[in-house]
């Protein structure tokens, strides 16, 4: 193993490139761009191709083109081109190719903040196109080691589940520095938990199953075995039609394939003191988490029984996580709220749930600290500055 | 070491804030430590805000966020003003007079003027080389964490031009802080 310091971005390019993607297309974007250099950089090395798209739409497109040519591929950006992936995006659940995309999240609306981390694509991530009629899976990494292993794992969740799979970072994680551990051959990968699949080829005769199976290998266009790459209803047999009860059939695959094969990704998650029913537990995902393991190290220190759920699959949501009626609190970077909602959502009906977001920074450990011992008070919220918003 | 070792720079682009951290941060590994570095930056390469906060630790490191920075290196007066209250009564305050005018005297912790800008035009003609004069200074204070040679070769390898100089830089800036 080779241990270094790099940025997140870097190490999302190692986790990409010992998954076996061979294909990258994307359009700069702070804080992806150096995720764009690095593949630029890296991926000839390992007969890989690079290419610059004229913009994120396009650059999408030419991953499922890629795809449907048999290769494993990946883009990367922020949420201002994630939106502009929602065409394409949907072609890919509806097409069943498999495929990554990396979003590193910055702080919008719009352009917003391009330079400081932001969570505003909890829910873009789940509902990345239009239409409905289909289950997403989000993978969020809470460093650039994470990233790297996150990366590796949902290119073998894209195989298995044949989708396009979001794992959605922030920008401290892609644009920061910190020491991270590669492995150098499959032994070391497997030492390190990394899980890989290995590219099929669908032979047909059916070729969209109208199943909730897994590992049913992609369709490939030049394989001799025919395939689909439409926008249209697919077939069993791989044709295009506009037809209900094909679509019915098509969209429950779409729904159930994810819906009722969790127990492949949903133990992604971390609990820290959550043993002996704390009084509080602070929900939170990606960077923040970080900050809230501290926090929580102190006010555990200080007596205080919080304990601290990490979610690193956020789609499907773990709603198993949320049966205790207690206190939770949601940690975002955002002052709209969005984990919150499906906190609030999965939760008993009379737990209660409570928010804390901010803007463009992480939040404090004193004012994490301070939001903990207020709420095992049952004192409010108080709005203090623009930085604390009472749910 | 400390359990936590917390470094923040800050400035703007163009000044090297972020290859300082990243210098510091290189050397960490080598000497088997734990390191995160977040930076956080304006849209713009250069003229916009830029900052750098680096943690190191024996141990993993939890949250990257430098709250009470043992070293605040200020290369702007927006930023002295900005952080200059985190910095705890045993922490050390560097700034370049060059960039940062007024000093508050008023402050508990020990605040260190290191003139980088100016001794690397005197030392070299250009102002350049600032950067690895500020890095030579905290490898002054950062003796018995990291080594000084250590950080030198991670200088050298990150910044892979004008060798000479920037080790002679280097130098000019440990020997203002002896």
């Amino acid at each position: 193993m080779k241990r270094f310091l790099e940025t997140g971005n870097f190490a999302i390019t190692e986790g990409a490139i010992l998954a076996g993607c061979r294909f990258f297309c994307g359009y700069p974007i702070t804080p992806a761009t150096e995720l764009a250099e690095a593949m630029a950089q890296e991926l000839p090395k390992y007969g890989g191709v690079y290419l610059q798209a004229e913009d994120e739409c396009g650059a999408m497109h030419m991953c499922i083109g890629a795809a449907l040519g048999g290769m494993k591929t990946m883009t990367a950006t922020s949420g201002p081109g994630y939106i502009l992936y929602a065409d394409p995006f949907g072609w890919a659940l509806g097409c069943e190719m498999p495929l990554v995309v990396v979003n590193s999240g910055r702080v919008g609306p719009v352009s917003g903040i391009t330079g400081a981390p932001g969570q505003g694509e909890f829910y873009l991530t789940r509902y990345p196109t239009q239409g409905g009629n289909f289950e997403c899976i989000t993978l969020a990494p809470n460093s650039a080691q994470e990233a790297m292993a996150m990366v590796v794992e949902a290119f073998y969740l894209a195989e298995r589940f044949r989708m396009p799979i979001t794992v959605l970072g922030d920008q401290l994680i892609t644009d920061g520095f910190e020491d991270i551990t590669v492995p150098e051959n499959e032994d070391e990968m497997k030492e390190m938990g990394f899980r890989t699949y290995e590219r099929g080829v669908c032979t047909g005769p059916e070729f969209y199953p109208y199943t909730d199976e897994l590992d049913i290998p992609p369709v490939q266009m030049g394989s001799g075995h025919g395939g689909l790459c439409s926008d249209w209803t697919p077939t069993v047999e791989g044709y295009d039609i506009e037809e209900v009860e094909a679509h019915h059939k098509h969209a429950w695959r779409l729904i159930y394939k994810v819906r009722n094969n969790k127990e492949v990704f949903n133990h992604l998650y971390e609990k820290k003191y959550m043993d002996d029913d704390p009084d509080l537990v602070v929900v939170s995902y990606g960077t923040p988490s970080r900050v809230v393991n501290t926090a929580v190290d102190r006010a555990r220190k200080e007596g205080l029984k919080v304990g601290a759920l990490r979610l690193i699959n956020l789609w499907p949501f773990p709603d198993e996580h949320f049966t205790r009626k207690t206190k939770y609190l949601a940690v975002e970077l955002n002052w709209d709220g969005q984990l919150v909602r499906e906190v609030e959502r999965a939760a008993p009906k009379d737990a209660q749930v409570n928010f804390l977001g901010t803007c463009g920074d992480l939040p404090t450990i004193p004012d994490l600290l301070e939001t903990f011992e207020k709420l095992l008070k049952d004192q409010p919220l108080e709005r203090k500055g623009w930085e604390l918003e009472a749910w | 070491m400390k359990d936590r070792l917390e470094i923040v720079a800050s400035g703007f682009g163009g000044q090297g804030v972020v290859r300082l951290g990243q210098v510091l941060g290189e050397a960490a590994v080598k000497e088997g430590l734990r390191v995160t570095m977040l930076k956080s930056h304006g849209t713009e390469m250069r003229g916009g805000y830029v900052r750098a906060q680096v943690v190191l630790s024996p141990e993993t490191i939890d949250s990257p966020m430098c709250e009470n920075p043992d070293y605040f290196v200020a290369l702007s007066s927006a930023a002295y003003n900005r952080f200059k209250d985190t910095v705890p009564d045993d922490g050390v305050i560097i700034f370049d007079p060059a960039f940062v005018e007024d000093i508050d005297g008023d402050l508990p912790c020990t605040q260190k003027e290191l003139p980088a800008k100016q001794l690397a035009v005197d030392n070299f003609g250009r102002p350049i080389f600032s950067n690895s004069v500020a890095l030579g200074a905290m490898a002054k204070l950062l003796e018995g964490d990291l080594g000084k040679e250590i950080i030198l070769d991670s200088l050298l390898e990150v910044i892979p031009k004008f060798h000479e100089e920037n080790r002679d830089a280097f130098q000019v800036g440990y020997d203002y802080m002896s």
